[in-house]
């Protein structure tokens, strides 16, 4: 499909905003997008929002023969996929140029930096060794693709979980998640990439560029660094003449912007093994915010109810026989929306981040707000009399009704506004503001 | 826990089948012209729409859009389990909408799969008619998808998880129009028999029910400032 | 028959949704979402119903997507010169074509100056879902009235389709507040983009980001924020 094409006029108007050291989006030269890092049921599921640049990691493993020339090394493998879904010009399955740039980055960042021990990945040397495989989706393009998936790549690597083997013998056996507990992957260091776009002949440098600023910029200057400092890798692509002083400075703001990062991963997956802890399950990405604006609902459970006369003949011999052998007693309704206290949660923790940022404008970057979001235990929770349930976990179920779950978190959200949602994005909207005067 | 189940039953001489909580936001992304993550428990998927947009000459059709589906995986490449469900889903959403008024354009809608934990293909096709509506695509009725799995001992279950889909002996996955509660597309597998097959059907109708109505409270919010 | 559609008017509908005639001598006027279908009236896309006197009935839709319709105007950006047309994106499925005729004053001699990558507004002389949409920049009577090539400066930004038919609406309320805030100009395309200038490059991207964020906002929340947007601008 074709893009939209960039006028003249936001071209003009972009490169003269930036010779006036000024964003579209009101962020100063060095500042990122919020960043928001969610985990996902499953061990090695991550979502990274950059702004509204979305990528999707998930890591697997699978037991394979080693590499003849390394028999005790575990295989690392990354790939990076750009959906459709993500920019009209994406094609599923076609080998573009960026594709192949962005997979060859990622690789130069996570596996040529060695930055998890290949070696205890192995289970028989010689025979078989681990294969841990990273796979990225891009979601939603929105620019500096890089940035977000070497974050989803490494905090998906951070999370990951693989079985436990034991060796008698010859004997090599996986354990399940339920007879042994999974071991997380021995990770060195965390590399991410930092992103730098140059305009007019490398004159003027910025951090993080958008989709737009993307299109304008002259050259781009990617550098994988960890918080210790230490580069390990670094690309510049455009064709532009850098200054040896231009890359060093730009390592310089590279290490800053690195140990925030690894900052807030750490915190995320904290924060996901608390909830794991607590909840008993898990910790659920993508369980969407029910405060946000309109555009999305998220609703109980329904039950179906098919009462003698539903119709068809057939649902009288249903009712002769009891449904559901896996399943609890009779009309089931899941409790209300069970991610909906761990939100409240989460609510609570942005702004609170947002009022902090507020305190601070001249804060390096403008804010990351982290959102873990948690499910907390299913319920069962019985509709009318049918069901003896217990005083207590009513009393919990009334909690998570998510009328009552809103106005708390408005409650101690905001100050002013009577609606969460709206207090929510106001918020953001008077952060947009403050650079701008 | 079941013997109590029993009793209940005498008493209200009804059956009972319950879907797992379910959730909606749409408009979620800002590229595709419309987007959509539906979740139901822990199955989620992810939706987003492009169209009607330009068309690939080889692929244009004169009189109608032409309409793409890609399911992408979480892990791996698109394998033959993908390219069969895109299928279904591809051939319910042309039933569903009303390409001719597009000709010579493509509609291309992508699903990614975030988190499988059973009724998957359900759930991409609900995600799909919430992108399509939120791409504001004209469509003659709105569709839905339910799955119902027949365990070992006969009982059905709606809206099985992983585990119950493997324990179970059939998988029946059924997508039903808003206007009749008609089948319009069906996908089984393993072996039931033709009165199984039928109760499964009023079931996923009945289920619909409750489906359609969650449609449009969600639709209902999103506008509700707009009003 | 009107009746079942008054009864329904601001309120949300989904497609699928039917309304049958009972007598068949009113006459009804579908806008866009809405399709006759034999004896009903059949509702295609999902949104608020809203009616114009005396029975003129539409749904009004959140879409993003541009389907060019005839006399619409709209902001299309040039991408190429191609003989005697000039080949536009409009947002919509096809590139539009834009005569250089069809500008005012312009004759064979005389083209007028448009570079790739200008924005032009036009309007639709053709549009229709079988043929190429073909722009001009004139109206019927030759007279630019408003339309052609922008001039240097401004910035265009992509709405709704929802958001802009608001903003063009009558006595939008919208604008009025926005015009409160500061002095700017605007130029407002049917396809969602809008074009705004303002003295300041600051102030275009305030604008920019009031314009994108109210979109979903009640009438008091858009208040506040625009107070306090004009207090910071000031």
């Amino acid at each position: 499909m074709r893009e939209t094409p960039l006028s003249n006029c936001e071209r003009q108007f972009l490169l003269k905003a930036i010779e006036e050291k000024k964003r579209l989006d009101g962020r100063q030269t060095y500042d990122y997008r919020n960043i928001k890092i969610t985990f996902g049921t499953d061990y090695g599921c991550c979502i990274v929002d950059l702004g509204k640049t979305r990528v999707l990691a998930q890591v697997s493993c699978e037991l394979v023969a080693p590499k003849e020339n390394r028999p005790t090394e575990g295989i690392l493998f990354l790939s990076l996929e750009l959906s459709p879904m993500a920019s009209p010009i994406f094609e599923a399955g076609r080998q573009s140029e960026l594709l192949v740039k962005l997979n060859r980055l990622l690789e130069r960042c996570l596996r040529n930096s060695k930055c998890i021990d290949t070696e205890s990945l192995c289970v028989v040397s010689g025979e078989k060794v681990w294969q841990i495989r990273v796979d990225v989706h891009v979601l939603n393009h929105e620019g500096n693709l890089m940035d977000a998936a070497s974050i989803a790549a490494i905090a998906g690597l951070c999370h990951f979980r693989r079985p436990d083997v034991g060796i008698q013998g010859d004997e090599v056996t996986v354990y399940g998640p339920e007879e042994r507990d999974p071991v997380p992957l021995s990770i060195y260091h965390m590399p991410i990439c930092v992103s730098f776009a140059f305009f007019l002949e490398g004159t003027y440098l910025l951090v993080d560029p958008s989709e737009r600023e993307e299109r304008v910029m002259d050259g781009l200057l990617v550098i994988a660094m960890n918080k210790h400092r230490e580069i390990c890798s670094i690309q510049s692509s455009g064709g532009i003449m850098l200054l040896k002083d231009q890359v060093l400075r730009c390592s310089k703001i590279a290490s800053v912007k690195v140990s925030e990062i690894t900052d807030l991963i750490n915190r995320a997956l904290e924060n996901d093994r608390k909830a794991r802890k607590e909840g008993g399950k898990f910790g659920f990405a993508e369980l969407m915010a029910v405060q946000r604006i309109t555009a999305l609902k998220s609703d109980e459970v329904s039950i179906e109810m098919s009462d003698g006369d539903a119709g068809a003949p057939s649902v009288a011999i249903t009712t002769e026989s009891p449904p559901e052998v896996g399943r609890v007693p009779s009309p089931v309704v899941r409790a209300p929306g069970a991610g909906q206290v761990g939100e409240s949660l989460e609510n609570a923790w942005g702004l609170e981040q947002l009022e902090e940022e507020e305190d601070q404008p001249g804060d390096e970057v403008m804010d990351e707000g982290l959102e873990i979001k948690e499910e907390n235990q299913r319920q069962e929770k019985s509709k009318g009399e049918v069901v003896v349930i217990s005083d207590s976990e009513e009393e919990e179920v009334v909690i998570l009704n998510p009328k009552t779950q809103v106005k708390e978190s408005t409650l101690h959200a905001s100050q002013s506004q009577p609606q969460s949602t709206g207090a929510a994005k106001k918020k953001k909207k008077q952060q947009k503001k403050k650079p701008v005067h | 826990m079941r013997s109590r189940l029993a009793t209940t039953m005498e008493v209200d001489g009804l059956s009972a089948f319950s879907l797992r909580e379910f959730g909606c936001e749409q408009n979620l992304l800002s590229r595709p012209d419309g987007s959509s993550s539906f979740v139901q428990g822990d199955t989620s998927v992810l939706a987003g729409v492009y169209g009607p947009a330009e068309v690939k000459i080889s692929k244009e059709i004169y009189d109608r859009a032409t309409m793409e589906v890609v399911i992408q995986p979480k892990v791996g490449l698109p394998g033959v389990k993908e390219r069969a469900r895109e299928q279904c889903v591809r051939e319910t959403c042309e039933a569903a909408l009303l390409s001719t008024l597009h000709p010579r354009s493509s509609l291309s809608l992508v699903l990614q799969v975030v988190h499988d934990d059973g009724s998957l293909l359900s759930c991409c096709l609900n995600a799909a008619c919430m992108a399509l509506m939120d791409a504001g695509l004209p469509m003659g009725c709105l569709f839905c998808g339910v799955t119902c799995a027949i365990d070992p001992e006969g009982h059905i279950v709606t809206d099985p998880t992983a585990q119950q889909e493997k324990d179970s002996r059939a998988v029946m996955t059924f997508a039903i129009d808003s206007a009749q509660h008609r089948v319009m597309m069906s996908s089984t597998k393993g072996s039931f028999s033709v009165n199984e097959l039928q109760q499964c059907i009023a079931v996923s109708q009945r289920a619909s029910e409750k489906i359609f109505q969650f449609y449009r409270e969600s639709v209902r919010r999103r506008y509700s400032k707009t009003v | 028959m009107s009746d079942c559609l008054k009864e329904k008017v601001g309120e949300v509908l989904l497609p699928g949704d039917i309304f049958s005639f009972e007598n068949t001598s009113e006459k009804v006027i579908c806008g866009p979402g809405l399709r006759r279908n034999g004896d009903e009236v059949l509702v295609c896309k999902s949104g608020i119903l809203r009616h114009k006197h005396p029975n003129m009935y539409w749904v009004d839709s959140q879409q993003k997507r541009y389907v060019p319709v005839k006399g619409e105007s709209v902001i299309g950006i040039v991408t190429a010169k191609s003989g005697d047309v000039f080949k536009v994106d409009v947002g919509g499925s096809e590139l539009a074509s834009l005569s250089y005729l069809a500008f005012e004053g312009a004759t064979k001699r005389n083209r007028p100056n448009v570079q790739v990558g200008d924005l032009v507004y036009g309007q639709f002389l053709i549009a229709n879902k079988d043929m190429e949409p073909e722009l001009v920049c004139i109206d019927s009577c030759g007279r630019a009235n408003g339309m052609g090539v922008f001039g240097a400066g401004g910035l265009l930004i992509k709405v709704s389709l929802g958001l802009v038919r608001r903003l063009l609406a009558q006595q939008s309320a919208l604008v009025k507040e926005l015009e409160q805030v500061f002095p700017f100009e605007m130029v407002v395309g049917l396809n969602g983009r809008v074009w705004v200038k303002a003295q300041s490059m600051q102030r275009v991207q305030v604008l920019a980001s009031l314009l994108e964020s109210c979109e979903n906002m009640t009438p008091q929340q858009r208040h506040a924020l625009f107070r306090r947007a004009a207090n910071g601008a000031s």
